[in-house]
């Protein structure tokens, strides 16, 4: 008899009980659940100033969750975005150089779109791994953001926009959390309610699938991509409104936390699992985690150690990487060729 | 298909996984609350009481002079660096003694984790706070939300730009255009009316120290003594391996018989750029070679003669005066900006074994 | 003759490909070029340098060069194990290079030298560890593993070392390690390539070289081989570690200096002479030798660059653009090869 064991559970009434387990077995989210419950517990009893002076927390948040955000829509389709940083420092550059801040900003955006095709177009249609394609842009855009600011800091032209724009628009909430807010509202209902964006978990679940099934595969990774650029170039640009300045230096700690911040909400680097929501919680918990340590004078070196062990902690703990476990520890004690449950 | 059953044990181990995180943290933090008890960290919110509505006065509420106070201090470096190590012990052992309640941040001349760090410190509402600028271009939002806070502040290291100035209650530490300015003046002198090629190794691109260095000592030059001209430059990154490299590949560029000097910006540096010399046969004593630090590392060669001079900089200078000067703004009246600056001490092998200006990293 | 698996696991998935065994009658002259190219180009750019550039072919340049190439090369040669394993790459040598170098220097000066490679050793032999079991046993992605290893490890290591820089004895052996040179050659570029050799031996010659080709090309069919397949992984990542170890004390004896930001870099710089050298990052195959080509070919351009008087902003650009041109056209070899 074969019954699909997740449904197999007897009468009727537990039909709701089921699909709801059901929903939450598919979800990849519970480790960053429950990461975030056990940061937050830690915050409420040794560091609450990271609850009541919440504006500097969400701050942070929109800071470490912008570029996750972006690096998400590339991640469930099983590629990778490395130059993300390098996109963040050049549109910062590139807006800081123009009077007008307003052209200043659509030029930015739409270098990042370009960025983003290109990245796309040697992954698509020249056929590179996306690691080494972006990885190359990486360097190259770095080169080239600090030849275009002469290797030093491009101050803005319109300072008082800049410094208006770091004060609180809406309430307590700056431009940067609000557009955050929006950036994440509109990625969410992007990849589950917009065909497009849910096409994107299928080319990552199973690329061949998505191609018979009809799915341009192409150009979903084009947007993919080119979605990344526009929203590091978005990061950039609010960046360097924050600081009245852009640094041909920054985006190095983006690259880093938007992908620990990913990868901690359960998204599968293999792609085709995750969610944006999940990594609102991942780059949640790492602000609150950031931002208690600092208010709770705790020295940079072993924040980083900390964040680092989280950070590994969290990896291994991938549903994936223990079912792992037992394959792997089987092999490695007995060496035979047992059915390894993670294949 | 997933089993719920297989499901909830991986889950329930990933928990277990996140415990044994979250004890780590728990340790972590309990450990740390006992290590450096003069950097003592605010482990409940810090009192809310003591913010002056004010904006510019300093806070001089707490008038007793034998309280503590809440300070945070942004620094862009710390034990990461050599200049750091030596600048913390003095500061956090002033501050102790002043009765200064030290929270420490240091944001890797990163200047957007500076100014998320500033944003931090605003919120946790200290008495004052103390900024070592990351990026000089990047710090007025943190000097207005500390403003408006009614947080007075104080600069240490590297002065703010001067439209931003008025922002801040006072400036202490080297004037690091200046030390550019003197480490040139040094050379104009060396190199007399001759013409001079020189070359050029500065800090780590993008650094304002570096920056302002570059610029000090290249605007004296041009003014001073034009006779020496720059004829290439690279970055040595701070580092003496990739000071050695450079210096060593600009020399293959430029043409050994060319060069009759180089300036580096920093002792670690020209010390790589004097190795690079001793490995091409080319002996730093008929070169006029400057820089500056007077560090462990430079010192020396001033005393051999190899260096022709370097400019004395103090990390202890540095570090103490950041807390005096600290607590002068917290429990004095001050209308003026207090400036202080580093004297920017030439150092010749004449001086160089001058106990006033002994190396100290 | 091996069959390419058309299982790729863990990476981008890209089309199966079942006529990637036939072989081409035509001559395919990206195909050549991608297989050669690293030969050939290195060669040309050198030969290129030594006439258009002014001094480049000095032996002090060269020297110089040597130099640059040596510590980043005997850190690519270990990490090309992690690459052909099909782990992308081993993000913590940073931390590694410089805990290897502070422990070098800084344990020679209180106690003795042995003492301090010794401690070196151990730290290697613990991150290969760490490293090897979290990618290997717990399947792991490796950027990600790595990429939290090296946060705690130069966290220890700043916080342990307090960040200072350490001096080694001016006459001490260290220093006169550093600055040995038999004509144009530093020491440290003899132990690149004893190195380099010892390396490819261990990869062409031992059934453990094999087995982390094996697995890198097809992981399934090692493990179901009956192949310790953990312990090939933890065994690529302790080579990686060892390179790291080796390569922080050729960096160390070259300044006598030792300091924690000493290794910034170091990762990608050696991704990116593996991936010039035509080592493919899907794994499964490559060579030590590849790499050591493509760290000189990058050494000499960056060495051409600087003395070109092109900054940093240039030399990065001049990288990243070598990086995505040297996998283009391996990759549209293979495309053109199909076709």
């Amino acid at each position: 008899m074969t019954q699909t064991a997740t449904l197999d559970l007897g009468n009727g009434e537990s039909d709701l009980i089921g699909r709801i387990k059901t929903t939450f077995a598919r979800r990849t989210e519970g480790r960053a659940v429950v990461l975030l419950i056990i940061v937050s517990i830690w915050a409420l009893i040794w560091e609450s100033t990271v609850f009541t002076a919440y504006e500097v927390t969400l701050g942070r948040l929109a800071l470490i969750g912008l570029t996750a955000v972006g690096l998400t829509a590339v991640i469930l389709m099983g590629e990778l975005d490395l130059s993300i940083a390098s996109i963040l420092a050049v549109s910062g550059v590139v807006m800081a150089s123009f009077d007008n801040v307003f052209l200043g900003i659509a030029v930015s955006l739409t270098i990042g779109l370009v960025i983003g095709a290109v990245n796309a177009f040697f992954v698509v249609v020249v056929g590179i791994n996306s690691f080494i394609a972006t990885l190359g842009m990486l360097f190259f855009l770095r080169g080239m953001a600090f030849v275009i600011s002469d290797e030093e800091p491009v101050v803005m032209a319109n300072k008082d926009f800049a410094l208006d724009f770091g004060k609180p628009l809406i309430g307590e909430f700056t431009p940067r959390v609000l557009i955050f807010v929006l950036a994440f509202i509109a990625m969410h209902v992007f990849l589950t309610r917009v065909r497009v964006g849910r096409e994107f978990y299928a080319v990552g679940g199973n690329r061949e699938a998505a191609r018979d099934a009809g799915i341009p595969v192409r150009r979903r990774v084009f947007t993919g991509f080119m979605i990344s650029g526009f929203v590091a170039a978005a990061a950039g640009i609010i960046v360097t409104l924050q600081l009245t300045a852009a640094d041909p230096t920054a985006g190095g700690n983006a690259l880093l936390t938007s992908f620990a911040a990913a990868i901690v909400g359960g998204i599968l680097l293999n792609g085709g699992r995750g969610s944006v929501l999940g990594t609102l919680l991942g780059a949640a918990s790492l602000a609150i985690l950031q931002v208690g340590m600092t208010f709770n004078g705790v020295e940079s070196d072993v924040q980083n150690i900390i964040i680092g062990l989280v950070l590994f902690f969290a990896v291994i703990t991938d549903p994936n990487s223990i079912r792992a476990v037992l394959g792997s520890a089987r092999t490695f004690f007995r060496g035979r060729s047992a059915p390894d449950p993670a294949d | 298909m997933r089993n719920p059953r297989t499901t909830t044990r991986h889950r329930s181990r990933a928990a277990i996984g996140l415990l044994a995180a979250g004890a780590l943290i728990f340790a972590a933090c309990g450990s740390d609350d006992d290590d450096a008890a003069d950097e003592a960290p605010a482990e409940e919110a810090p009192a809310e009481d003591d913010a002056p509505a004010e904006t510019d006065a300093p806070a001089d509420d707490e008038a007793a002079a034998g309280d503590s106070f809440e300070v945070f201090a942004l620094l862009p470096q710390g034990n990461d660096q050599p200049y750091g190590t030596t600048y913390l012990p003095p500061f956090e052992a002033k501050a102790a003694e002043l009765g200064l309640n030290l929270n420490i941040v240091n944001s890797g001349y990163d200047g957007e984790q500076q100014a998320s760090d500033c944003e931090v410190a605003v919120a946790a509402q200290p008495d004052l706070i103390i900024l070592w600028p990351a990026v000089g271009d990047q710090v007025r939002p943190c000097l207005e939300a500390a403003n408006d806070a009614g947080i007075p502040v104080t600069v240490t290291n590297s002065d703010l730009i001067p439209e931003d100035q008025e922002l801040s209650e006072a400036y202490s530490g080297p004037d690091t255009y200046g030390q550019g300015v003197s480490s040139a003046e040094m050379f104009c002198e060396f190199a007399g009316g001759d013409d001079v090629g020189i070359l050029m190794v500065n800090g780590a691109p993008g650094n304002s120290t570096a920056i302002d260095r570059e610029a000090g000592f290249e605007d004296t030059i041009n003014e001073q003594c034009p006779n020496v001209e720059i004829l290439q430059r690279e970055t040595g990154n701070w580092n003496k391996d990739d000071s050695q490299l450079a210096a060593s590949e600009m020399i293959t560029a430029v043409g050994a018989e060319n060069i009759g000097g180089v300036y580096a910006a920093d002792d670690t540096m020209v010390a790589g750029v004097i190795d690079a010399l001793k490995a091409r046969d080319i002996d730093p004593a008929e070169l006029i070679i400057t820089s500056i630090g007077n560090t462990f590392l430079g010192n020396p060669l001033v005393l051999s003669g190899e260096v022709d001079g370097t400019v004395f900089q103090s990390s202890s200078w540095d570090g103490e005066n950041a807390a005096v000067t600290a607590h002068e703004v917290l429990t004095g009246d001050t209308s003026e900006r207090i400036v202080k600056f580093m004297p920017s001490v030439k150092v010749t092998e004449e001086n160089a074994d001058d106990p006033s200006v002994a190396p100290e990293w | 003759m091996t069959v390419e698996s058309t299982v790729e696991v863990g990476e981008t998935p890209e089309p199966a490909d079942p006529e990637v065994g036939v072989e081409q009658q035509d001559f395919n002259a990206l195909e050549w070029v991608s297989q050669q190219g690293v030969f050939v180009f290195t060669a040309l750019l050198l030969i290129f340098a030594g006439i258009f550039i002014d001094g480049f072919a000095s032996v002090d340049n060269i020297t110089d060069v040597f130099n640059r190439a040596a510590p980043i090369g005997i850190v690519a040669v270990g990490m090309t194990f992690v690459v052909i394993s099909a782990n992308y790459l081993d993000l913590s040598v940073v931390a590694q290079v410089a805990t290897s170098a502070v422990l070098l220097i800084a344990v020679s000066n209180s106690y003795n030298m042995l003492l301090g490679m010794a401690l070196g050793l151990l730290v290697a032999i613990v991150y290969g560890i760490v490293n090897g079991v979290a990618v290997g046993v717990f399947r792991a992605n490796a950027v990600i593993v790595t990429l939290s290893t090296t946060f705690v490890g130069l966290g220890l290591l700043r916080w342990a070392s307090g960040g200072s820089i350490y001096f080694g004895d001016p006459d001490g052996v260290i220093a006169t390690f550093g600055s040995t040179e038999i004509g144009p050659f530093p020491l440290a570029m003899l132990v690149l390539i004893l190195v380099t050799l010892a390396m490819h031996f261990v990869l062409t010659n031992t059934t453990f070289g094999f087995l982390v080709k094996s697995f890198g090309s097809n992981r399934h069919a090692t493990r179901l081989a009956g192949v310790n397949t953990p312990l090939v992984v933890i065994g690529a990542f302790t080579v990686c570690a060892f390179g790291a170890m080796l390569g922080g004390w050729v960096l160390a004896a070259f300044s006598n200096t030792a300091v924690s930001s000493m290794s910034a870099g170091f990762d990608f710089e050696a991704l990116a002479a593996i991936i010039v050298g035509g080592t493919s990052v899907f794994g499964g195959k490559g060579s030590v030798l590849r790499t050591l080509l493509g760290v000189v070919f990058v050494s000499a351009l960056t060495n051409i660059m600087v003395l070109s008087g092109y900054g940093f902003g240039y030399q990065q650009m001049a990288i990243g653009a070598l990086i995505v041109l040297a996998v283009s056209v391996d990759a549209l070899a293979r495309k053109v090869g199909r076709s």
